[in-house]
């Protein structure tokens, strides 16, 4: 009975109207929210962890470089580290060190032995973020683990076990080979078994433990240590423009195309904030629509409250039907958001698998958007209130 | 809150502060004086045009509060009572006849009646009809009260006065559109309806007073406001 007092003024138009508003002002947030942890879920991917912030950097190689003059010249020296440690967009910066004496690699497939010449690398274990089991060494019960390249079990399947009638590995099999390594140097030749323990496509080596390849090198290294001609950085914000300068500036290279990549992810990143803004200004107009709506609603109805209250209704029990108004209302926008927002992000999921990035949960949207309507009916409520209780004198 | 006095002390509308030596307010027995009501007595305010009559049911009623002096429900001062302490006595202790009524003109007359009892759960809608029928308006429950003449209304106000316990009812002007008849009629339904609550009656008149003085037993105060 009370409700067939106070509907009379609501206006469905108006109501409509905040209800689309807000309708599509939260559908955009609630789908920019879910493509952006869709994209940047793939930042936590194992394969791209260099994707995001981390550049790998070397120095361009000349002609002269190759005919042996000034050979030294692709080395980072510990004051150009210094100088790249000082810039502001640089977090943190690794050093690639390389094994300073010969190794040679011999393993057996299909019966057919085989033997090379390789090399090592290390970085320190914080720029990987992916942590193999077994990724340490002891020297009491050797056994070297190794990150690969995907890049060269692909040259090997598909360039050299085809026409050479080898076999093809898969990364599994692969994992099983007993592989031995031959350490020589510095009057020392020893042979240690060895196991690949994982395969990344981001990083280009062939990577062993930091903590095995300094031992290693006191071990079998005549020389002094060598300066690293490769230097993982981690920077802030890949999309800075500063970045490219300076590498432009002393001649340095970044591997791949990560830098692309991070920079197709910054944009990424730059146009879904502009759309969560949009969505953001239309939800506020949507609100400010709802609130005028209410308060022109409460104005009409001044009288009408007043006198129920004069009845003995309380403040509560004469608001309550608008809460629910409110709620229902509210309820429904959120609900009919998220599907469209959902229903949206089933539309872009398989082209974004296409370009290698898997959909993520949608809880982190969905929480967003129920809280975007939450704090919207908190206030609704608050104010109905406020003018309801302003209403309970004369 | 049980309410056994209603206590002005020295009160007097806002308006009327700076006429404090007008006539009206001279020789008024309620502004400007101590006056203690109590129940279950009967008052008859009686008074002319202008003199504050609505002011003081809106003030003793909570609907109001710009007026100077203080005014106690027993001993305690209303301008303390909160807004719920308020609605509980509306439902319970205290009911009221507003001059302008205050029907909803889109409900019926039964409607009207059935918003203030479902608060309170006091009748049954048999006896609320049985109501209507001694007030002479049973054919009229199921209209809108807006198609109703002011008399009419009137009788469907003070029914919904009475949907609840109280300890005090104040009625202002209750049947200035009312006949002698009707009045009388009115008149000792409210005294019955009083009595079975041991509740006082506060009146107010310009003229056409509520016939309490016809009613045997019944002896009311006459004050002048």
């Amino acid at each position: 009975m009370v409700w067939k007092l106070l509907r009379k003024n609501i206006s469905p138009v108006q109501i409509a109207g905040y209800a689309l508003a807000n309708l599509i002002g939260l559908a955009i947030i609630i789908g920019a929210v879910k493509f952006y942890t869709d994209i940047s879920s793939t930042w936590h991917d194992e394969d791209s962890f260099f994707k995001k912030d981390y550049l790998i950097i070397s120095k361009q190689v000349s002609t002269l470089q190759t005919a042996g003059v000034n050979a030294d010249a692709t080395e980072f020296f510990p004051d150009e580290i210094e100088s790249l440690k000082q810039q502001p967009w640089v977090k943190k910066v690794g050093s690639f060190s390389s094994a300073n004496f010969n190794v040679n690699m011999s393993m057996e497939i299909g019966g057919r032995g085989m033997s090379t010449y390789l090399f090592f690398e290390a970085i320190p274990d914080e720029f990987l973020d992916i942590a193999p089991q077994d990724w340490a060494f002891d020297p009491e019960h050797p056994m070297i683990p190794i990150i690969l390249s995907k890049d060269y079990l692909t040259l090997y399947n598909f360039g050299f076990a085809t026409t050479r009638g080898m076999p093809q590995l898969s990364e599994a099999v692969m994992s099983t080979l007993p592989i031995n390594m031959t350490l020589t140097g510095n009057g020392f030749s020893e042979t240690y078994p060895a196991r690949i323990v994982g395969f990344s496509s981001r990083l280009n080596t062939v990577a062993v433990p930091q903590q095995f390849l300094d031992w290693a090198n006191e071990r079998y290294s005549s020389g002094e240590a060598l300066n690293p001609s490769r230097l993982v950085v981690e920077v802030s914000s890949v999309g800075d423009p500063a970045i490219n300068k300076y590498f432009d500036k002393y001649g340095y290279e970044v591997a791949g195309d990560k830098n692309d990549n991070s920079q197709a992810a910054y944009f990424l990143t730059v146009i879904t904030t502009i759309v969560l803004a949009v969505g953001a200004i239309i939800t506020i107009l949507a609100f400010f629509i709802l609130m005028l709506s209410i308060y022109l609603l409460l104005q009409k109805n001044r009288q009408k409250l007043h006198d129920l209250m004069l009845l003995g209704y309380t403040p509560f029990g004469v608001a309550r039907s608008y809460y629910v108004l409110i709620g229902v209302i509210n309820l429904s926008v959120l609900v009919l958001a998220i599907v469209m927002a959902l229903w949206a992000s089933s539309w872009w999921a398989p082209r974004l698998n296409d370009i290698g990035i898997e959909s993520s949960s949608p809880l982190t949207a969905i929480l967003v958007g129920v809280a975007i309507i939450l704090v919207i009916t908190l206030i609704n409520i608050l104010s109905i209130r406020r003018i309801v209780h302003r209403n309970f004198f004369d | 809150m049980k309410i056994n006095t209603i206590k002005l002390q020295q009160a007097l509308p806002r308006v009327f502060v700076g006429a404090e030596n007008d006539s009206h307010v001279h020789v008024s027995e309620v502004w400007l004086r101590d006056l203690t009501l109590t129940r279950p007595g009967h008052y008859l305010v009686e008074a002319e045009s202008g003199t504050g009559k609505s002011s003081l049911c809106s003030f003793i009623y909570g609907n109001r509060r710009d007026y100077i002096g203080r005014i106690f429900f027993n001993d305690t001062d209303i301008s303390t009572l909160s807004i719920k302490q308020w609605c509980e006595i509306r439902r319970t202790s205290l009911a009221i006849l507003p001059q302008e009524m205050k029907l909803f003109p889109e409900l019926t007359a039964l409607e009207n009646i059935m918003i203030k009892n479902r608060l309170t759960n006091h009748y049954k809608e048999d006896y609320i009809m049985s109501l209507l029928e001694r007030l002479e308006i049973p054919d009229k429950a199921h209209q809108p009260a807006r198609r109703l003449s002011v008399g009419q209304q009137q009788r469907v106000a003070i029914i919904r006065a009475l949907c609840q316990p109280f300890d005090f009812i104040i009625l202002d002007e209750p049947v200035s559109h009312l006949d002698s008849r009707n009045n009388l009629t009115v008149a000792r339904l409210i005294a019955e309806t009083a009595a079975a609550n041991h509740a006082g009656i506060i009146t107010t008149s310009v003229g056409n007073a509520l016939s309490l003085d016809e009613i045997d037993d019944v002896k009311p105060t006459h004050i002048k406001l």
